[in-house]
C-alpha cells in the first residue's frame, strides 16, 4: 500500500466531530476540522482546554468517545489503528523526554531510531544505507556535531534539534508538536521554529503545533484552530487571534504575550 | 597437598562445574535483563519479584507441590497483577511495588512456619543453593538466555523508546502495551529461574548491579547491554570461584565481587 497515493489536493488529516474522553470527563467536545496539504496549523487554548489530549487522540493514543479521524485518507481504528505505511507518515514531537541520567544512547543511535521504530532492532546495528540516512539528517538539523554525544547531555535546544532530525530521517508527511518549544529561552525557540520551518518547506511536511506562543503562531502559521474544550473559533492567524477571538478563547483579561525569559530583552 | 592441588581437586568435582558453568549463566542473564530492568525503573520491581517467588516457593511446600513447578507461574501471574495494579491504581510504582514486597514476605514466613522445613532449606531459599544446580537447570537457564536475547535484540529499540517516552513510541507505531507486558513476563521467569542459584534476597542484585556498572562504562546501546552481561556472568564466576576456594557462602560472594566490579567501574569512569 502507498500512503502517499491520495491525490495532492487531499487533506492530510480529516478531524470530525470528535469528542474525547479523559479521567472520566468530556475534555474534547464536537471538534472538526482538516489539515490541508503542506500547511503549518497552531492549535491554541488555555490550559487546560484539552490541546494534548485532541492530539492525542489524532494520534491514536487516546480512544475517541466520539466522531472520526482520517489519515491520508485512512481512518483512525478505534484503538488508534492505522496501516503501518500510513503510520510511518506520522512524526510526533513530545514536550520532552524522560531522559535519565547517563543513559547509554547517543545521538546518531536515536536519530536511526527513527528509519523504523518498529523494526527488528538487529538491523540497527548495520547498512550503509540507515547510516548515510542518519548523517544527512544530522547534517540538516545542525546535529552533526552532536552524534556521539549521549542524549541525556544535550541541552533542552540542542534536544529540540536532536528530535527534528528523529522526524526527519525518512520522509514523512504529518508532523505534530506538542509545545515542543516548551523549556526553551527565547533564541533557541526562534531558532528551532527557523529549522522547523526550513524543514517543512524542504520536506512538504503537514505541520500541527500546539503553542502557546501567540506571536509565533502569528508569525509562522498558515491556519489557528482555538481551543477551549470546543472548537472556539478556526482560520488565519489575523482572524483568529483579533481581540474579541482572544477574549473568547482566553477570557477578557488576556495580555497577549509569549515567552519572556531573563536577558530576553525584547 | 599444595594449594594449588587443593584448588584442582576441588575444579574437578561436577557438582562445582556446574555450578560454575551456571553461575557464569544466571550472571548472563541477569545482566541482560538488568540492563532493561534498570533503564525502564525496574530494579526494585525485581526485588518485589524475588519476594513474591519465595511466597511461591513456600506455598508449594505448603501444597506437597513440587515448588520448582509453582515458582514460574506464580512469578508471571504476581508481575501481571502488579503491572496491572500499577497501572489502574494511580499510586506511585515504588509504593506499590513495596506493599507488595512486603506482604509477600509477611505471608511467606507465615507460611513457612505451618510447614516442617529445616533451617537449611530456609537458608537455600533466602540465598540460593548454587551447588544444588543440575544438568536440567543448565539446559532451561542456557535455553533462557537465548529466549531472552532474541526478544531482547528484536524489540530493543521499541523498548529503549517507550522508555524515553511512552506517547513517542505509540506515535510511530511501538504496541506499547506489548511490549511493557513481554519485558515483565521476561523478566518475572528469569527471576523465578535464577531463584534456585541465587536466592530470594540476593536476586536483585544480580539484576541492577552489573547493569549499573556497565551504564557507568558505556556511551552506546550495544555496548551498554554486552557490557552488563559480561559483568554479570564474569563477576559470578569469579565470586563462585573464590566461594569455593575460601568455602564461604556462594551467593554473598558474587554479590560482593559485583560490588567490587562496580566500585571498579566507578573509579574508571571518573579517571
Amino acid at each position: 500500500m502507498n500512503a502517499s497515493a491520495s491525490p495532492a489536493s487531499s487533506p492530510v488529516l480529516v478531524v470530525d466531530n470528535l469528542s474525547v474522553l479523559r479521567d472520566g470527563r468530556l475534555a474534547v467536545e464536537g471538534v472538526s476540522f482538516r489539515l490541508a496539504r503542506e500547511t503549518d496549523t497552531a492549535l491554541v487554548g488555555p490550559n487546560g482546554a484539552g490541546k494534548s489530549t485532541l492530539v492525542a487522540a489524532l494520534l491514536g493514543l487516546l480512544p475517541r468517545a466520539a466522531g472520526t479521524v482520517q489519515v491520508l485518507g485512512h481512518p483512525l481504528g478505534p484503538a488508534g489503528e492505522l496501516p503501518r505505511a500510513v503510520r510511518a507518515q506520522l512524526a510526533y514531537l513530545p514536550q520532552s523526554l524522560g531522559l535519565q541520567g547517563r543513559l547509554p544512547l547517543t545521538v546518531e543511535e536515536f536519530v536511526g531510531f527513527g528509519s523504523d521504530p518498529c523494526g527488528p532492532s538487529l538491523a540497527w546495528l548495520g547498512g550503509p544505507r540507515r547510516h548515510e540516512a542518519v548523517q544527512r539528517a544530522l547534517v540538516r538539523t545542525a546535529c552533526h556535531d552532536l552524534a556521539d554525544r549521549r542524549l541525556s547531555d544535550l541541552s533542552a535546544g540542542q534536544l529540540k534539534r536532536v528530535l527534528l532530525a528523529f522526524c526527519v530521517v525518512r520522509p514523512r508527511q504529518l508532523l505534530v508538536l506538542d509545545e515542543a518549544q516548551a523549556g526553551l529561552d527565547a533564541p533557541a525557540s526562534e531558532q528551532f521554529q527557523q529549522l522547523l520551518l526550513e524543514l517543512r518547506r524542504q520536506e512538504g511536511w503537514t505541520v500541527l503545533q500546539v503553542s502557546h506562543d501567540l506571536e509565533m503562531v502569528r508569525r509562522s502559521c498558515d491556519q489557528v484552530l482555538c481551543l477551549n474544550r470546543h472548537l472556539r473559533c478556526s482560520g488565519a492567524p489575523d482572524h483568529a487571534l483579533s481581540p474579541a477571538g482572544l477574549a473568547d478563547l482566553y477570557g477578557p483579561n488576556l495580555v497577549p504575550y509569549r515567552h519572556h525569559h531573563p536577558g530576553d530583552g525584547r | 597437598m599444595s594449594e594449588a592441588s587443593t584448588a584442582l581437586v576441588v575444579l574437578s568435582q561436577p557438582a562445582l562445574q556446574r555450578a560454575l558453568l551456571g553461575g557464569l549463566l544466571t550472571g548472563a542473564l541477569g545482566g541482560l535483563l538488568g540492563s532493561f530492568a534498570v533503564l525502564r525503573q525496574l530494579s526494585f520491581f525485581s526485588d518485589a519479584l524475588g519476594h513474591a517467588a519465595l511466597l511461591g516457593l513456600s506455598l508449594g511446600i505448603l501444597l506437597g507441590i513440587n515448588p520448582t513447578l509453582v515458582l514460574i507461574p506464580f512469578a508471571v501471574l504476581f508481575a501481571l497483577l502488579v503491572n496491572q495494579l500499577v497501572a489502574r491504581s494511580g499510586l506511585p510504582a515504588d509504593a506499590l511495588l513495596n506493599i507488595t514486597y512486603s506482604s509477600s514476605l509477611a505471608l511467606a514466613v507465615l507460611v513457612l512456619s505451618l510447614v516442617k522445613t529445616t533451617q537449611g532449606g530456609i537458608q537455600q531459599l533466602l540465598f540460593g543453593d548454587i551447588l544444588g544446580i543440575s544438568r536440567g537447570d543448565l539446559v532451561v537457564i542456557s535455553l533462557l538466555l537465548i529466549a531472552a536475547s532474541g526478544v531482547l535484540a528484536l524489540g530493543l529499540r521499541a523498548q529503549v523508546l517507550l522508555t524515553l517516552n511512552a506517547d513517542l513510541a505509540a506515535a510511530f507505531g511501538v504496541r506499547v502495551a506489548l511490549h511493557r507486558l513481554v519485558f515483565i513476563v521476561l523478566l518475572a521467569v528469569v527471576v523465578a529461574v535464577s531463584i534456585k542459584a541465587v536466592g530470594v534476597l540476593l536476586i536483585s542484585a544480580f539484576v541492577v548491579i552489573p547493569a549499573c556498572a556497565g551504564r557507568l562504562l558505556s556511551r552506546r546501546f550495544p555496548r551498554y547491554m554486552l557490557l552488563s552481561a559480561t559483568l554479570g556472568g564474569g563477576c559470578a564466576l569469579l565470586g563462585l570461584l573464590g566461594s569455593a576456594l575460601t568455602d564461604l557462602p556462594s551467593g554473598p560472594c558474587v554479590v560482593v565481587v559485583q560490588l567490587l566490579g562496580f566500585l571498579v567501574a566507578l573509579a574508571v569512569q571518573r579517571a
